[in-house]
């Protein structure tokens, strides 16, 4: 038999034991250099040891329990996915969607990692598996050909008990199992199983050790006198132009995700969480921050961010405010949805990215607005990175996620019931002076956004410094003016009369244009402005965004003077 | 005042610099330009250390050189806990045993590199298959360790000078050509000692990820 690098057949590439939590095992399997980690929720990964950036080997990564992050250039990729969460450096501080590393099939099973070269062959308990308790040997990697290794193997059977050969390049004899791992077309490792854990487990281990010794030497002191069999030659995927060039921001393309809610439960007073949990497999990679829409059985859309923590890609989990004076969006979740009920989200969307090169970060949340601001935690946490979380409530509001804020090592404070009059001076120690490389979070009702960029501003935080998150805006459209827009790209000028927006007008052109929140607040109209005068009325862009001239929201946006050209 | 006659790329230095930094003692630095300046072997060097090697370390009149020895040194003298070159004849013999092995490593793992990145003129495919046959023990070493409650190359419960000491040209391996998918066992020990409190880095040489709390 000659190895072929396309061989989908399911050999094992490690031992259970090898990977320890917090370590990248480097392995190999037919030619392809393979980067192997578990993460923090037990789930291994197996994945091309190279990080997309610049091909750095991701065996010398950081496994951060949750994600792998490059030691070079602080790329990282999340569990399950290979989703790239983080490039550092990006305009947006956020990767465009969908940069994902190679990834193989993995099981473990029987005390082995088991994994194949592609997807082709669904995993097949080998001859005999089921039924033991099986006992995972010291491996032995030896410089030979497989075959060559195989062969010797069999002739370690004992004259009354023959070899039986199985597929796979494995033999077994008597309760013994022999598994050869072709590393490549000269290298190999063994790998063996027994059926039962020994009476002496590390007697037996020293002393199959010692006969493994011995086979190997002899393999390798006749693989020396033998040529060298051409090492195979795996293609690798080139990387794909959108990685060479960053696109300036990444428009959704509004595909849709049925997920299952798994679970709903009270959180606290009014708030109520609920897990949607992929149908098969893991859902797509987010990022700290993101959020999804949800379609709701009354035909609305809403946005919720996910809580979920770095790599945690089965299920998101997101906390719906069950306000009384809510018209329709969460108090449909709130009442109709149940468990067992299927939802259409949108693929996860991150208006809020956060930094993980800051020296300190500062997270404010007001009541719902604890949602975003979990997930930043809970990746600033796995990355041991310096934060403050500081979670405003009112009196007789409960404290939503309570348990998870308290299971953080970060330093969490909790203000509740803070009087209206001193919230802004609670805010002011909590943010301090700013110093180069420290950033601020914040999320909650408009008056405490307002009061954490007044008071940030004050103490010398600049414009960049200050994030937020507007899910509303709140202030009254002043849809009157009438003006006509020009689209530059698609060479059509257009007549906006008062009553209705950019956007109504050039759907109505027969243009799509992609949108979300449709109050100014999201971020996914975002347009560049060639030329005009722009009347802003969205709470996305910060002043300075807005003094630029450059760019606008098409759902709220108008014109100051009788023509508009957008880039469109 | 302790001196430290350094060259950053060194791994025998750095074997210095790390125990240091683990028991948090000061000391100056003396750079000196190995590659490609070879003061090592100038007049003024050699007077300190007449086998013309880096390091060389300075304890107010004291001249020591020869990174194991030094090792033994910084601990005998300044690592109050006694830990890191514990007392007790047979645990000296087994951390001594281990600085050999350390020295075998430089004259394999590190000759394989100073030729391939600092052009010296050494017979590559020997240092390379020299390393390897180490490796190829120590990770037999480790393997076993680990199945018996041992993290560390000794005896002890904890590092000693022989995990330092054997440290730096193992992390290094790659620059010589030598990968290290061979030796899981080993990968993981290298991660263990990159944990330890007080750990420094060198170029090449990184922080492994924080362990998991188990609650
Ligand atoms: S659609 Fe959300 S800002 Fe325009």
């Amino acid at each position: 038999m000659t190895l072929s690098v396309s061989d989908p057949t399911w050999y094992p590439i490690a031992s259970s034991e090898d990977l320890p939590f917090r370590h990248v095992y480097a392995g190999q399997l037919l030619g392809r250099e393979l980067a192997v980690w578990r993460a923090d929720d037990g789930n291994v990964n197996v994945w091309e040891n190279r990080c997309l950036h610049r091909g750095v080997r991701l065996s010398i990564g950081i496994n951060e329990g949750g994600e792998l992050k490059c030691q070079y250039h602080g790329w990282r990729y999340a569990n399950r996915s290979a989703g790239c969460t983080y490039i550092p450096a990006h305009p947006a501080d956020a990767p465009a969607r969908r940069i994902q590393n190679r990834t193989y099939p993995v099981r473990e099973a029987y005390g082995l990692i088991w994994s194949a070269a592609n997807d082709e062959q669904a995993f097949r308990p080998f001859p005999g598996a089921e039924g033991h308790d099986w006992f995972a040997l010291r491996p032995m990697p030896v410089n030979a050909a497989p075959e060559d290794v195989l062969a010797a193997l069999a002739g370690l059977a004992p004259d009354d008990q023959p070899a039986d050969l199985l597929p796979g390049l494995a033999v077994r004899f008597g309760g013994t199992y022999y598994f050869v791992q072709p590393v490549d077309a000269c290298r190999a490792v063994i790998r063996g199983l027994l059926a039962e854990p020994p009476a002496e487990p590390v007697a037996t281990l020293r002393h199959y050790n010692e006969t493994l010794t011995k086979l190997r030497d002899r393999l390798e002191r006749a693989a020396r006198k033998k040529p060298a069999p051409e090492p195979l030659q795996p293609a690798f995927d080139k990387v794909s132009a959108d990685l060479a060039t960053m696109p300036d921001i990444a428009i959704p393309k509004g595909n849709t995700i049925t997920v299952v809610v798994k679970r709903k439960w009270t959180s606290a007073d009014g708030v109520i969480g609920f897990e949607l949990a992929a149908r098969t497999g893991h859902l797509p990679t987010f990022q700290p921050g993101a959020h999804i829409d949800i379609h709701l059985p009354n035909g609305m859309t809403r946005q919720y961010s996910i809580t979920n923590g770095p790599g945690e890609l089965m299920s998101y989990i997101i906390g719906v405010k069950a306000e009384s004076a809510s018209k329709g969006g969460s108090k449909v979740l709130v009442e109709t949805v149940r468990e067992g009920d299927l939802l259409s989200i949108s693929e996860p969307r991150n208006n809020f990215p956060l930094r993980r090169d800051a020296t300190r970060t500062v997270l404010i949340a007001g009541g719902i607005g604890i949602t975003p601001l979990l997930s930043m935690a809970r990746f600033l946490d796995k990355s041991s990175l310096p934060y403050e979380l500081h979670y405003f409530t009112r009196a007789g509001e409960t404290v939503a996620f309570r348990a998870d804020l308290e299971a953080l090592h970060g330093k969490v404070t909790f203000h509740t019931g803070v009087p209206r009059d001193e919230i802004g001076a609670t805010i002011a120690s909590a943010l301090g002076q700013w110093s180069m490389a420290q950033h601020v979070y914040v999320c909650g009702p408009g008056p405490m956004l307002e009061t954490v960029r007044e008071t940030a501003a004050a103490q010398g935080w600049p414009e960049e410094a200050i994030h937020f998150e507007y899910f509303k805006n709140d202030k009254v459209i002043d849809n009157s003016s009438a003006f006509d827009v020009e689209l530059a790209r698609s060479a059509m000028t257009l007549h906006v009369p008062s009553g209705k927006t950019i956007m109504e007008v050039m759907r109505d052109a027969g243009l799509t244009v992609p949108s979300s929140c449709e109050q100014g607040a999201c971020g996914t109209c975002l347009t560049t402005v060639i030329e005009g005068d722009v009347d802003h009325q969205d709470v996305y862009l910060n002043n300075s965004e807005k003094a630029s001239n450059r760019c606008m929201m098409t759902c709220v946006s108008r014109a100051k003077s009788a023509r508009l050209v957008l880039d469109i | 005042m302790i001196t430290l006659y350094d060259f950053e790329l060194s791994g025998n230095c750095y074997k210095l610099r790390l125990l240091m930094s683990i028991l948090k003692l000061r000391y100056d630095i003396v750079p000196v330009d190995f590659y490609p300046g070879r003061q090592h072997k100038a007049d003024w060097f050699l007077r300190l250390n007449p086998f013309g090697q880096l390091p060389v370390l300075k304890d107010d009149d004291l001249v020591l050189s020869d990174s194991g020895a030094i090792l033994a040194y910084l601990a005998r003298k300044y690592d109050e806990t006694g830990l890191w070159f514990p007392d007790d004849p047979a645990v000296t013999a087994e951390v001594l045993r281990w600085h050999a092995v350390a020295d075998d490593i430089t004259s394999t793992a590190s000759a394989a590199r100073l030729a391939l990145g600092f052009f010296y003129d050494f017979d590559v495919p020997k240092a390379q298959a020299g390393a390897h046959r180490i490796f190829r023990l120590m990770d037999e070493h480790l393997w076993f360790g680990e199945r018996e409650g041992r993290d560390w190359l000794c005896s002890p419960a904890h590092p000693t000078t022989a995990d330092i000491a054997c440290f730096p040209y193992v992390m290094l391996s790659e620059e010589g050509g030598i990968g290290r998918q061979d030796y899981p066992a080993l990968r993981r020990w290298t991660d263990r000692v990159r944990r330890i409190p007080g750990f420094t880095v060198m170029s090449g040489i990184f922080p492994a990820g924080q362990a998991l709390e188990i609650a």
